[in-house]
């Protein structure tokens, strides 16, 4: 009788919900026959047109839409990549802050975190961009013979140039996620047990080898997940690139709706290269997941 | 002096290393250079025209002056029910008035500044500023939340095909970056509306957001829901409660109460959200800043105009932390 029900209620809901999507498709086709609109993705292939304001690989404005895409994928890598690492420093930086006994450090490092999870990001990356990059002089600020120089044309190193719109994207989605990185470290080492600490304390160990050696090791399982999401938190907010003018996939992607008018073809397009970005990042963490809960490392 | 002595004696227990002190110094040091020049800057260099002579505009947008007082209204019911459900409550006319009143700020609102009934009516385009991110976030969230529950309960339920469908909803919305939710739901929701049927720019801002917070917020509850211990739901079936009732009065409540901090840290994270509606041109408290910046009169004055809107989504989002502890509070001292 129970089974019955539940499959009655099942069948019910599938019914449903296969009446309201059909009913949104045909809305769909009769809208794209008014407009005389089909769909297919052949205007891949024609010419895009306009130009990026970076690219790795040769990229020229006679360029089809597909090679436009995917230099802007690789834009949008890039930067995930670098801010990837910058953002897990600051977050290893803000908590070594909190946990050094030094109660300015620890001020310090409460004040990043809250003030920053308290901001919009893209009111920040407005302002790294605005305020910070662009009223910068055209010649360095810093003394000439440093290994880094700082003009509104973005950051050179050791014989790197960061363009202003990637350094401030850069910067920008570094300081926020490593704030939310910083928060998921915490709740990792607050889920160690109190024992643990007054263990290493009591055998002599030095404060910095028993965090290393003994703390650290026993948060990870707690802090992989909350880093991974914060990891993919990040790939997201990339997308916001598009207020400050870097050519990330997402930027283009609207270029292009705009300019063809495929916005059902450009958001599957759009969706497919962020489940690539994701399955890449989560696929990576996983991995990392499966080395740090080796034996090695396990009680 | 005391207080700092007794703070130095603190350290020095601690750790009465040289490097700590050479640290603290140092730090010091550059916090008062940067808070000298942060202090020179605010009173002396900064050119705070750019706020007086645009303060209505960024709580108000381009709403008609002679209307100013309808939204005035409607912040002061908001303030007020805030208040009302701060308070102890003693008395049970003020309880009653205080779920009234947060029951009808919706309609209120959109009423109030929408007109119609005998206000003058004022289109969606022309609200903006602050009240329109007031608006979209509780117009959002209000919708995300129920859904946000059923897609919990969906996903939470033993029937396959429920559990299946919602979790494909979650993930898919999960996985998309909100910008291009929101960007998709201004382009596609009219691709998929009958002909004739038209919703405006606002609407589709606030069913996009919607779409996008309950995954979210359908996360948070699962989590709530998962921590109820599966004795509980064996007690009241064997106790005679129908599904329905085992739901409403035994899953949810403690579920519910269980995801307020992380369900408290959505609604914070929606507010800030809907700055990027300034991307799609709505004309939200970030969106009437960028376009007084472009005004050829304030040009260059970011850092004065992005302090102020700063301050303010800092002053509101820390207000809704504040009142949700409190409500976690009342809550917590009923059981």
């Amino acid at each position: 009788m129970k089974i019955k029900k539940s499959l009655l209620i099942q069948i019910l809901a599938f019914v449903i919900i296969l009446t309201i999507i059909s009913i949104l498709i045909n809305n769909l086709l009769i809208n794209l026959a008014r407009s005389q609109m089909t769909l297919n993705f052949n205007w891949l292939n024609t010419t895009a047109g306009f130009a990026l304001s970076e690219y790795s690989l040769p990229y020229t404005p006679n360029d089809s839409y597909a090679w436009a895409i995917l230099v802007a994928w690789i834009n949008s890598l890039k930067v995930i990549l670098a801010s990837l690492f910058l953002s897990t420093l600051f977050g290893v930086l803000a908590i070594s802050a909190r946990l050094s006994g030094n109660s300015l450090l620890k001020f310090l490092s409460n004040f990043y975190v809250a003030f920053v999870r308290q901001t919009p990001l893209l009111l920040q990356l407005l302002f790294w961009y605005f305020v910070a990059f662009l009223s910068l002089p055209e010649s360095s600020i810093l003394p000439p013979n440093l290994f880094v120089q700082l003009t509104n044309n973005g950051i050179h190193t050791l014989g790197i140039k960061l363009s202003a719109e990637f350094s401030a994207l850069l910067i920008g989605l570094s300081i926020f996620t490593g704030a939310s990185i910083a928060e998921v470290l915490r709740g990792g080492i607050n889920s160690v047990s109190r024992g643990q600490w007054e263990a290493y304390r009591s055998l002599g160990i030095k404060e910095i080898q028993g965090l290393c050696k003994v703390i650290f090791p026993q948060a990870l399982p707690a802090i992989i997940p909350g880093l991974t999401s914060q990891y993919l938190n990040l790939a997201k907010n990339s997308t916001l690139a598009i207020a400050i003018g870097y050519a990330d996939i997402y930027a283009v992607s609207d270029t292009t709706i705009t300019q063809t008018g495929r916005a059902i073809e450009g958001f599957i397009i759009l969706l497919l290269s962020f489940l690539l970005l994701n399955l890449i990042i989560s696929n990576a963490m996983n991995i990392v997941n499966r080395i740090v809960s080796d034996k090695k490392y396990k009680l | 002096m005391r207080v700092y002595i007794r703070w130095l004696q603190n350290m020095k227990l601690k750790r009465s290393n040289i490097l700590n002190y050479i640290i603290t110094l140092l730090l010091a040091t550059l916090i008062v250079s940067i808070l000298v020049q942060f202090v020179n800057w605010f009173f002396l260099e900064a050119n705070w025209n750019v706020i007086s002579q645009n303060f209505p505009i960024f709580f108000l947008g381009l709403y008609p002056k002679d209307q100013y007082w309808r939204p005035l209204i409607w912040i002061i019911l908001i303030i007020l029910s805030l208040v009302l459900r701060i308070k102890k409550r003693s008395n049970k006319r003020v309880q009653k008035i205080s779920i009234f009143l947060s029951v009808l700020i919706i309609p209120l609102g959109i009423f109030l500044l929408g007109g119609g009934l005998g206000l003058t009516s004022i289109p969606s385009r022309e609200w903006g500023g602050l009240i329109l991110t007031l608006l979209l976030t509780l117009c959002s969230g209000v919708l995300a939340l129920p859904l946000g529950i059923i897609l919990a309960l969906g996903r939470h339920s033993n029937l396959y095909f429920i559990n299946r469908i919602s979790r494909l909803y979650i993930e898919f919305m999960r996985a998309l970056p909100l910008i291009a939710v929101l960007f998709f739901g201004q382009l596609l929701i009219p691709l998929f509306l009958p002909i004739g049927l038209e919703i405006n720019r606002f609407l589709r801002a606030v069913i996009a957001f919607s779409f996008f917070t309950s995954a979210y917020i359908a996360e948070d509850v699962r989590g709530g829901l998962q921590s109820i211990p599966p004795t509980q739901i064996e007690s009241a079936s064997a106790l005679g409660l129908s599904q329905r009732q085992i739901i409403q009065f035994v899953l949810l409540p403690q579920a519910l109460r269980t995801a307020i901090p992380s369900l408290t840290n959505q609604a914070v994270g929606l507010f800030q959200n809907t700055s990027l509606m300034a991307i799609l041109g709505l004309m939200e408290l970030l969106g009437i800043s960028r376009s007084i910046l472009a005004n050829p009169n304030f040009i260059g004055n970011y850092l004065e105009v992005y302090v102020f809107i700063a301050i303010i989504y800092w002053l509101i989002g820390t207000v809704i932390a504040l009142f949700a502890r409190n409500i976690e509070h009342q809550l917590n001292s009923f059981k």
